[in-house]
């Protein structure tokens, strides 16, 4: 009697186990193993990446990290989200705030919160993935664990398919295999993002390609005008942070002609913020659709 | 200003500062909801407790540590312009830091405050190497300046070679409290047993002020006591350092200052420097936190902003 009570009880202890077990989500972040047994409704993101990953399947975070400057986020990814309450710069952002917002799932980026991962967790279970540095296809797995956590799997899946079509569509208007570069400028350094940049990997998965160099070394690199002529790529995109820049001051300087984009006039200018700053589904197609209207011009 | 009245005023100041630390903020928190905070269960208890607390705490003995360091690298070089910075400590660990971020970036940023800790030890047993137990205080200046501007090339050097990894080193490198909690104060509480042994070093070093030749008659040996001064300002930096990044020119400013208000005398000027090296971190950080929010600004900016004319300021008096 006593013992086929205790069996009946554990069977349902069992039950209720595998019941919420069954609801949790439990995905790989770069810290480990991560469960989540509800879905989040206050999110809050410390990197432009995480908050585009959200927008796209039109889940709305409570706090970014926007550096306290509203248009650094993607006007694609605003539009989705509307109104949100700052939370500092993404270096260093406001632990305070961030816990005064009250969330129930924090994102953040491996490069740079690891060190106060654990003050995090204190505040509320934290997501941690690769942001900062991040390549087109470290991004896109980074989507589709935040899909996962934010329960939006399907959705997810369905919006990184259509992706993956829109960039096939726009991949077929642009001339495949030709050498693309991407550089930010600043008022002295102009930094060139390789292959292993996120910019980079955006122009290879539209079929081109970022032109090779002798240099083997980070997917960031500073280049002076005599580097970029060694490397002489067949189109170059500059986003200038500043006017005038360096690539401003070069134009006037002899070697500047010798450059065939120059040449040929295929240099053309883009929005620095989106080009370097945001990483995403959205800021990719963003960047897809800059150069398909480049090119059509050209 | 005596010494008399100097202690209740500067200790009623950092009372101030820490409850202004408490309650300020990007949020702004009541008294209430301060004190419930300090409790588990209330709403503000990560952020008073978790957050505020132990960062009250690391300004004060960072502040505290680097000042006391100060005032012991002075009386012993007898130059109110030598700093902990002289001896290289701050650019040796700081080197070390950007070397293993640079080189180690998919490493743990566990490890930081251990290497930065052991670049700063190793900066010091370069400079005494090659200065040797016998030199004099003059010797000592120059050779750590020349070792402080190589590490800090060497520095430089790193960053321009991997421009990938200058946002986080530049960030390490200006000194912040952000992100610094009970685990860090745990790391940096022990170092702070060296304090009463360099208190109890005061009233040699009052005679060590009086040139070697006295000092030796008085019956002391200049050379051991100045070993072990400086052996405690470099541990008491590294320590500080290892944890906030190298929060400039308060090891400067924080005993001069202090040397102005109370005296030369060690008893008095070395507690004295280290409440007012606390007020001034404390302060930095307030400011810091509150100036701009939800912005963080690092601390170290603040004491540079001080600090830098204060220096000016000091070079042309003294011509």
């Amino acid at each position: 009697m006593l013992i086929s009570a205790f069996k009946r009880l554990s069977l349902l202890v069992c039950s209720a186990l595998l019941a919420t077990s069954v609801q949790a989500v439990t995905v790989q972040d770069s810290k480990g193993p991560f469960s989540l047994d509800y879905e989040p409704k206050r999110i809050v993101v410390l990197e432009f990446s995480f908050a585009d990953a959200l927008a796209s399947v039109g889940v709305v975070p409570v706090g970014i990290a926007d550096d306290k400057d509203k248009n650094r986020v993607l006007p694609a990814v605003r539009d989705v989200i509307g109104d949100w309450q700052s939370v500092g710069t993404r270096s260093q952002p406001s632990l305070e705030v961030i816990a005064s917002l009250n969330p129930d799932l924090i994102i953040a980026d491996i490069s740079r919160h690891e060190a106060v991962y654990d003050d995090l967790q204190k505040i509320a279970p934290t997501l941690i993935l690769p942001s900062r540095r991040e390549t087109y296809q470290d991004n896109l797995k980074a989507a589709a664990i935040i899909g996962k956590v934010v329960g939006k799997d399907t959705q997810m899946t369905e919006r990184l398919a259509q992706h993956q079509q829109f960039m096939d569509a726009m991949a077929a208007k642009l001339p495949a295999k030709a050498s693309v570069q991407f550089g930010v400028a600043r008022a002295d350094a102009l930094f060139l993002h390789t292959d292993d940049s996120y910019a980079g990997g955006v122009i290879q998965a539209l079929g081109m390609q970022t032109p090779a160099s002798d240099r083997d070394d980070s997917a960031y690199r500073q280049t002076s005008l005599e580097q970029l002529l060694a490397i002489n790529p067949e189109y170059i995109v500059v986003g200038n942070y500043v006017h005038p820049s360096i690539v401003d001051q070069w134009q006037n300087e002899p070697l500047w002609s010798l450059l065939q984009a120059v040449s040929h006039q295929r240099i053309f200018q883009v929005d620095p913020n989106v080009w370097s700053r945001c990483r995403g589904v959205m800021a990719a197609e963003h960047m897809a659709t800059d150069l398909a209207r480049i090119f059509a011009k050209s | 200003m005596n010494a008399q009245r100097f202690f209740p005023l500067a200790i009623v100041l950092l009372i101030a500062l820490s409850l202004a630390n408490l309650l300020f903020g990007a949020v702004s928190l009541s008294l209430p909801e301060v004190w419930q905070g300090l409790f588990l269960g209330s709403e503000q208890h990560f952020t008073v407790y978790e957050y505020r607390l132990p960062r009250i705490f690391l300004a004060m003995l960072v502040g505290a540590g680097l000042a006391l360091s100060g005032a012991l690298v002075q009386g012993v070089i007898r130059n109110p312009l030598a700093s902990p910075d002289v001896l290289g400590v701050s650019h040796g660990a700081g080197l070390a830091a950007v070397f293993y971020m640079t080189y180690f970036s998919g490493a743990s940023t566990d490890w930081l405050p251990e290497v930065a800790l052991a670049g700063g030890i190793l900066a010091a047993l370069v400079l005494w190497y090659l200065c040797g137990v016998h030199s004099s205080a003059i010797k000592l200046a120059i050779t750590g300046v020349a070792l402080a501007a190589f590490w800090a090339s060497c520095i430089d050097f790193l960053m321009l070679t991997k421009p990938l990894e200058i946002n986080n080193a530049l960030l390490w490198l200006t000194g912040s409290l952000w992100g610094r909690g009970w685990p860090q104060l745990q790391a940096l509480l022990p170092w702070f047993v060296l304090t009463p042994i360099a208190l109890g070093l005061s009233k040699y070093l009052n005679l060590l002020d009086l040139g070697d030749d006295c000092a030796t008659s008085l019956g002391i040996s200049p050379q051991l006591l100045r070993l072990l001064s400086l052996a405690i300002a470099v541990a008491l930096t590294a320590a500080c350092v290892s944890i906030c990044g190298p929060i400039g020119f308060l090891g400067l400013v924080a005993p001069h200052l202090t040397r102005k208000l109370v005296g030369g005398r060690h008893q008095a000027l070395l507690p004295a420097t280290m409440l007012t090296g606390a007020c001034l971190l404390l302060a930095a950080d307030l400011a810091a936190r509150t100036l701009d929010p939800p912005i963080e600004l690092p601390a170290g900016i603040l004491t540079a902003i001080i600090g830098a004319p204060y220096f000016l300021w000091l070079l042309l008096r003294m011509k």
